[in-house]
């Protein structure tokens, strides 16, 4: 396979991320902005949201309008995403495109307009979405879960709080922005078509001036309850549960993907056996891992009529916990072979690179090579996916419902 | 990339296109049936068929079945539509051949007693998870409003009721009379062998039988009757609209593909800078939805109960000004770079280009190269979309809302 990752660090501590793809005519690139929702000052939750909309709402040279058109006339595909410890927002686009589309983005990163009447529109955006939450609960209960589960603020809902989004003002979100839009702590990663001496030097004339400090740390504070039920008379019970696992840069990151594979990777993994084609229960259900650089879990999501929740859950959990009995040579051959093809499939896909690379920088401090990854999976097997299991048992369980019926825990 | 096409005796259509430079490959059975094709006695059996072919044939058991997947590493599943039913896999070249033979085996399913009365309860949970994704709903519910009686307004889930009335022979005969040789195309896309794909293909399904799997094809202008229904659990208001449009074998469909995206695109359409940039609605959107002999554009909007009004009164009024003053030259360059690049991204991922292979095989019974389609995005002049706002007019659209009592 055709990869190879090119590097650089700015002056300012920004870092340049690229991988070449042979045979793509796209280029994808993410701004890792290091002002997630768990970095951002408490009292503020969502104010994360408001400023990855406000930025777009006029810079430089630019209003609102001019930007947007400039943007769209170029045909970029945006993103913007939300996270714990970062607002990402890139684009992905034909490679002709990359310098044009890299030149706003500087606007948009140091030159914001963030005009007061813009903020209002920014805001109300935010406190909606939070809202829509409550019609989508398959999509509310993973959130909470997450709120839940890891120690805050590394949890905090990544949409936000309507109350404390009420209280925010403009004043407070640019200062906000000044605090948490650190260049020293600034990924960019660009994967697909592209020339890394142009972007590197482009990037380097854009950013180097702008500001930097040092990191700060975020305090961790302790997990919160149990289990939560929330009331919502729809048609299912969604049942949200996690537990913990090793971070991923732990040495038994690959074990721990293997087993949530043999749990959850394919259609005959455990869970969609027992719980769906044996039994009937759901349509839909998955575990999945989910790291953060400080923590990590295996979360689970099931959706099931209410007279079936409590069955699911028990199902779900007796799973879990009957992992660390025994797996069979076919099962973890089967799970190597889903993750490493999934891996290989990915990387025909530039934005899935531009992301994996940028946020492989971010937890592990490096690029991991897709020979590396591949490597390390092919290295597990039955004993060390199962010694894993065994001292590193699942612990307590961290359970979020909606719906009609609570569960019994 | 090489186009290559191969028909069995018994109609069975095989096409491929070869691209060697590609890390993987994805093979596509596309059935032309869906809800559409259905009685009011079957309704949802189209979907319902679809989870049964993976549980298995009278030698493969469900979880055989799942194992010999998950053992290729494959990225597998189906969906269906109104008027499609595709079984898919994205797959490394290597193990491409065993998937293959696989499906082509499951394309002639056991659909055991047993097996139905289990998986019913997994699609009437499926049925129950839409009933809670409030922004699904309203699109069917708006659709049946919209297409009344035309077979277009059926459901593909179907209804509870429907799904507990249905045997499993009503399946078996639904089945023998659209999973017809002639009613289904095998299409490859990415790096592959064609000469071993179609001696798998010949070896899989020469024996199918051929049907005559006909369709009856109408226009429908839509209803254009307005519904809302209340659902107390509910913090935001729904709504649906549909506008009538152009066939996928219409010549204009480019056309009203730009359209959608010039007034229904998530950023920087008309929708978005009148209703979301301004925030009375948190998401509004509208999409060419191409279909068999007819089309639609669907419209999506959200927002809190007391912008409902105000929305509208918005969205009548992009639809007015577009019918009165048309698209601008600006409006139409910026979609076409958007479409233009959507194209190019889609079409690198050897499963995107699976699916434009097999639809254009299924609609139009040709092979386009990515080329012909960016001309046909190119080609589309201002004058174009507005003679087609003129013949089918946006404000003409059935609208369905759901929202909080």
């Amino acid at each position: 396979m055709a990869e190879s990752v090119d590097k650089c660090v700015l002056s300012n501590g920004m870092v340049v991320l690229g991988e070449r793809m042979e045979g793509v005519g796209s280029a994808a690139f993410d701004f890792m902005l290091p002002a997630g929702a768990a970095v951002l000052a408490e009292g503020m939750c969502g104010a994360a949201n408001v400023i990855e909309d406000w930025i777009f709402r006029g810079a430089g040279k630019r209003d609102s309008r001019q930007l947007g058109d400039a943007l769209d006339s170029l045909g970029l595909h945006r993103s913007s995403v939300v996270g714990s410890s970062h607002i990402t927002i890139g684009s992905t686009l034909e490679a002709s495109s990359l310098s044009e589309a890299l030149g706003l983005y500087g606007d948009i990163i140091l030159r914001a307009r963030l005009e007061d009447e813009q903020f209002e529109p920014a805001r109300q955006l935010a406190i909606d979405s939070v809202k829509g939450l409550d019609d989508n609960p398959r999509q509310k209960v993973m959130l909470e879960l997450r709120e839940r589960f890891y120690p805050p603020p590394l949890g905090r809902s990544t949409a936000g709080e309507v109350a404390e989004l009420e209280k925010l003002t403009p004043a407070e979100t640019k200062e906000l922005i000044s605090e948490n839009f650190n260049l020293s702590q600034t990924i960019f990663s660009v994967a697909g078509k592209y020339d890394f001496d142009a972007v590197r030097r482009q990037i380097e004339g854009l950013f180097e001036s702008g500001q930097t400090k040092k990191a700060e740390q975020v305090d961790i504070g302790s997990r919160a309850g149990k289990y939560t039920h929330i009331h919502n008379d729809g048609a299912q019970v969604h049942i949200g549960l996690m537990t913990e696992t090793v971070r991923p840069a732990d040495e038994d990151y690959y074990n721990a993907r293997v087993a949530v594979s043999v749990l959850s990777g394919g259609m005959s993994s455990r869970l969609f056996t027992e719980v769906r084609e044996k039994r009937g229960l759901c349509y839909a259900v998955g575990a999945r891992y989910h790291g953060l650089k400080e923590a990590a879990g295996i979360g689970c999501y099931a959706g099931t009529t209410p007279d079936k929740a409590q069955e699911t859950l028990d199902v779900i959990m007796a799973e879990f916990n009957r992992l660390a009995d025994g797996i069979s040579k076919e099962e973890v051959q089967r799970a190597k072979v889903g993750l490493k093809s999934a891996l290989i499939m990915q990387s025909e896909s530039s934005s899935s690179r531009a992301g994996a690379i940028g946020g492989d920088y971010y937890i592990l401090g490096r690029v991991r090579s897709l020979d590396e990854i591949k490597e390390r999976i092919e290295a597990t097997s039955v004993n060390s996916v199962l010694g894993f299991l065994r001292r590193k048992r699942f612990g307590d369980f961290t359970v979020v419902t909606i719906g009609p019926k609570e569960v019994k825990i | 990339m090489e186009f290559k096409q191969k028909r069995l005796a018994n109609g069975l259509s095989i096409i491929g296109e070869v691209n060697t430079a590609a890390q993987s490959a994805a093979v596509g059975f596309f059935v032309r049936t869906g809800s559409r094709d259905e009685s009011k006695e079957i309704s949802g059996v189209s979907h319902f068929l679809e989870h049964m072919l993976f549980k298995g044939t009278d030698k493969l058991s469900a979880l055989e079945v799942n194992e010999a997947f998950d053992k290729t590493g494959a990225q597998f599943n189906a969906f269906t539509s109104e008027e499609n039913t595709v079984f898919w896999a994205a797959v490394l070249p290597e193990y491409l051949e065993e998937v293959t033979g696989l499906w082509a085996e499951l394309m002639r399913p056991a659909l055991r007693d047993d097996d139905f009365n289990i998986e019913k309860n997994v699609i009437k949970e499926e049925i129950a998870m839409y009933k809670d994704l409030p922004h699904y709903d309203v699109m069917d519910r708006c659709r049946s409003l919209h297409f009344g009686e035309h077979p277009c307004g059926n459901s593909v889930l179907g209804t509870e009721e429907a799904i507990d009335a249905m045997g499993a022979e009503q399946m078996r005969g639904y089945f023998a009379s659209r999973y017809a040789a002639n009613n289904i195309i095998a299409a490859f896309a990415g790096n592959f062998d064609w000469e071993r794909m179609c001696d798998l293909a010949e070896q899989g399904c020469s024996k199918w039988e051929k049907q005559d799997a006909a369709r009856v094809l109408a226009e429908h202008t839509g209803s254009g009757k307005k519904e809302r229904v209340e659902k107390a659990n509910l913090s935001r208001e729904h709504i649906c609209l549909i506008s009538p449009a152009v066939s996928a074998q219409d010549e204009r469909r480019f056309a009203a593909s730009l359209l959608g995206v010039i007034v229904g695109d998530d950023v920087g359409s008309r929708f978005f800078w009148e209703l979301v940039d301004k925030a009375v609605a948190e998401t509004a959107s509208m999409q060419y939805s191409p279909m068999d002999g007819t089309g639609a554009f669907f419209s999506y909007i959200r927002c809190g109960a007391g912008n409902v009004g105000k929305a509208l009164e918005i969205v009548k009024r992009v639809f007015e000004d577009l019918a009165n003053n048309g698209v601008t030259e600006e409006e139409l360059r910026k979609a076409r770079n958007k479409a233009l690049s959507a194209l190019v991204i889609k079409n690198e991922l050897p499963m995107g280009r699976l699916v434009d292979l097999g639809f254009n095989w299924v609609y139009l019974k040709t092979y386009r190269e990515i080329e012909e389609d960016v001309n046909a995005v190119k080609a589309v002049s201002v004058a174009d979309i507005n003679s087609l706002i003129k013949q089918f007019s946006l404000s003409e659209f059935t609208q369905y809302s759901i929202g909080p009592a």
